[in-house]
């Protein structure tokens, strides 16, 4: 059978012509190309409108490129806002968040992929079935919850709630199932608790899923907008989304769209730098055997 | 005496695998204070009239009987379906496309794409929502500077009735889309290249390919794909929020949006509540009805396969 493809194939490759620009291939690239700009166009939008003073029109294709370069926006932005603060919140609350749902979807995906104690299956449906249920069925009374635990304007109302995700669980438990368990055994013999296991042998191996997960969990926790809306109630403690979705309509007068402009900037950049400095990690590690499993 | 025994060693099993109880351990504390508890006294408060502050009235079925009445929840409602059915129409088609196109093996620069098409994921719906906001302006945006140009009339996008819906449809897919692309692409991968092969060698064309090996193989991805898709499209918030507010009317209102008028803003907080368990039961039969598809069509597949 597969000498005879293959065969098959040798003869197919010996009749073509050596070299010849194919319009199909053509095609797929300008396609690739049309949506790359079509992805850049808004941030590239962004970026240009910020650099104009606010007297330019913002108006028509060739307005991208300001006439006159100025970074006055950006200033006037820092005046409307506290804006260090609005940063180091998104930072904080970003940055702990993800270590944490990493850790602990991780330690708890280890649980699940490599011991067998009663209860498993069941507590594995209740984690799948979790995720069928939207956050929103009990978003007032979280709110209430919040409030009572004196959560509210606090960065503990943005981290715990999702330390662990079930996704997140699910996901560390299909990685780390091909882990040998021979390597585990051996460790046990040598006295190794099972924490130390986990620590010092699996946490190394799964590194590329960890940095998988911990991109995602820090891209959904750097542009989460509902909870800190709804957590963060003073200005200090808003993070940059919840500040620039004030933006619009801040000092009761509508802001020029320069300064918004500029407000958006430096809300999504220091993701898009952190994301094409790291993208070597990017979902490469997320080989969707997870949805397969 | 034998019972007992294996209930000791039940218990024995169990405390021997104490640490591995102690690891799952926070997502199930976790899900019983800010997950469980919530819904269920979220359903208590459905049941009652409720501002936050003052004591809660038990007002029964009525708030039940005025979500049934009331015609801005049904406008949130078809609005909601609409986003949720173009959407995954949209976002599904595309990323298989350009997943399928990312995975050819003649492409040169398939990493550069792949990393300038993920971009939109990267960035915030915030920000750029207020992008789209300058971008679809009546007087001042470039997309009606763009009709002016070829001589077409511009549209009021972001406060008619008729278009408001678009732009909030049209973030959403661009943001969105890539993430599935890239799920796809990573499911393109486990496929078999030998069946590409295979079908290139008898003649198959691009589209002869793709009903007959990538949709099939890629099938439990699609599936996933489309049911996290369901639940994020009817969970859409952030969009209309920053576009249009809902507005003009509730022409772009959306049910998650709603929810967070009457609880946050009205401070109507058991009629929320209401909100909040209409959206999950849909979901719920949603995911029921796509389960119950999917096994009858899996058996379907093993039946033809024999």
């Amino acid at each position: 059978m597969t000498t005879t493809l293959s065969s098959r194939v040798d003869s197919r490759i010996q009749q073509k012509p050596a070299r010849r620009i194919q319009p199909a291939r053509v095609l797929v690239y300008a396609v690739l190309i049309i949506w790359c700009l079509f992805s850049i166009f808004p941030l590239l939008w962004m970026v240009g409108v910020s650099l104009k003073p606010v007297t330019e029109p913002i108006g028509g294709l060739n307005s991208m490129i300001p006439q006159r370069l100025t970074f006055d926006n950006f200033a006037k932005v820092a005046t409307l806002l506290p804006l260090a603060r609005n940063t180091l919140n998104s930072l904080i609350v970003a940055s702990l968040g993800t270590l944490t749902t990493v850790f602990l979807c991780a330690l708890a995906g280890f649980a699940f992929a490599k011991y067998n104690f009663p209860g498993k299956n069941i507590l594995f449906y209740v984690l799948i079935g979790t995720m069928m249920v939207p956050p929103e069925a009990g978003i007032v009374p979280t709110f209430m919850i919040m409030r009572w635990l004196g959560w509210t304007n606090n960065y503990l109302s943005l981290i715990v709630p999702r330390a662990a995700t079930a996704i997140g669980i699910f996901y560390m438990r299909q990685y780390i199932g091909s882990f040998p368990n021979e390597v585990m055994e051996q460790a046990r013999l040598d006295g190794c608790s099972e924490f130390r296991i986990f620590w010092n042998m699996v946490l190394p191996v799964v590194s590329p899923a960890l940095a998988a997960w911990g991109t995602l969990a820090f891209i959904a926790r750097w542009n989460d907008f509902m909870y800190p809306l709804l957590f963060m109630t003073s200005k200090n403690m808003y993070t940059l989304m919840v500040a620039i979705s004030k933006l619009p309509v801040s000092e009761s007068l509508s802001t020029p769209w320069p300064v918004i402009m500029a407000g958006s900037v430096i809300a999504v950049f220091p993701l898009v730098v952190i994301y094409l400095l790291l993208q070597r990690f990017q979902v490469s590690g997320l080989q969707l055997g997870a949805v397969k499993g | 005496m034998e019972r007992l025994m294996s209930h000791n060693g039940l218990l024995q099993r169990m405390w021997k695998h104490r640490f591995a109880y102690a690891f799952i351990s926070p997502f199930y504390i976790l899900f019983l204070i800010f997950g469980l508890f919530p819904i269920l006294w979220s359903f208590y408060l459905t049941f009652q009239d409720w501002n936050g502050l003052s004591p809660m009235r038990s007002i029964g079925l009525r708030n039940y009987t005025a979500l049934l009445r009331d015609s801005t929840f049904h406008e949130a409602l078809s609005n909601t379906t609409i986003y949720w059915i173009v959407d995954v129409v949209f976002i599904l088609s595309l990323g298989l496309l350009f997943s399928s196109l990312l995975h050819n093996a003649w492409l040169k620069g398939g990493k550069t794409f792949r990393v300038v098409l993920f971009l939109p994921y990267v960035t915030a719906t915030v920000a750029v929502g207020l992008v789209f906001n300058m971008v679809f302006d009546f007087n001042s945006g470039l997309v009606n500077s763009i009709l002016a140009s070829l001589n077409l009339k511009p549209l009021p996008w972001l406060n008619s009735i008729e278009y408001s819906k678009v732009p909030v449809m049209l973030l959403n897919i661009w943001r969105v889309m890539p993430w599935y692309m890239l799920i796809m692409f990573s499911g393109l991968q486990a496929i078999n290249p030998e069946f590409y092969e295979a079908a290139t060698v008898d003649g198959a064309g691009p589209l002869q390919k793709l009903i007959y090996i990538t949709i099939p193989g890629l099938a439990p991805i699609l599936f996933f794909c489309f049911l996290t898709e369901t639940i994020e499209s009817f969970r859409i918030f952030t969009e209309p929020f920053i576009l249009t507010g809902g507005g003009p009317g509730a022409s772009s209102l959306s049910i998650v949006l709603y929810l967070y008028q009457n609880g946050f803003m009205i401070f109507k907080m058991g009629y929320a509540s209401t909100i909040a368990y209409a959206l999950t039961f849909i979901l719920l039969v949603i995911s029921a009805g796509q389960f119950f598809f999917l096994r009858k069509q899996s058996s379907l597949l093993e039946d033809s396969s024999s």
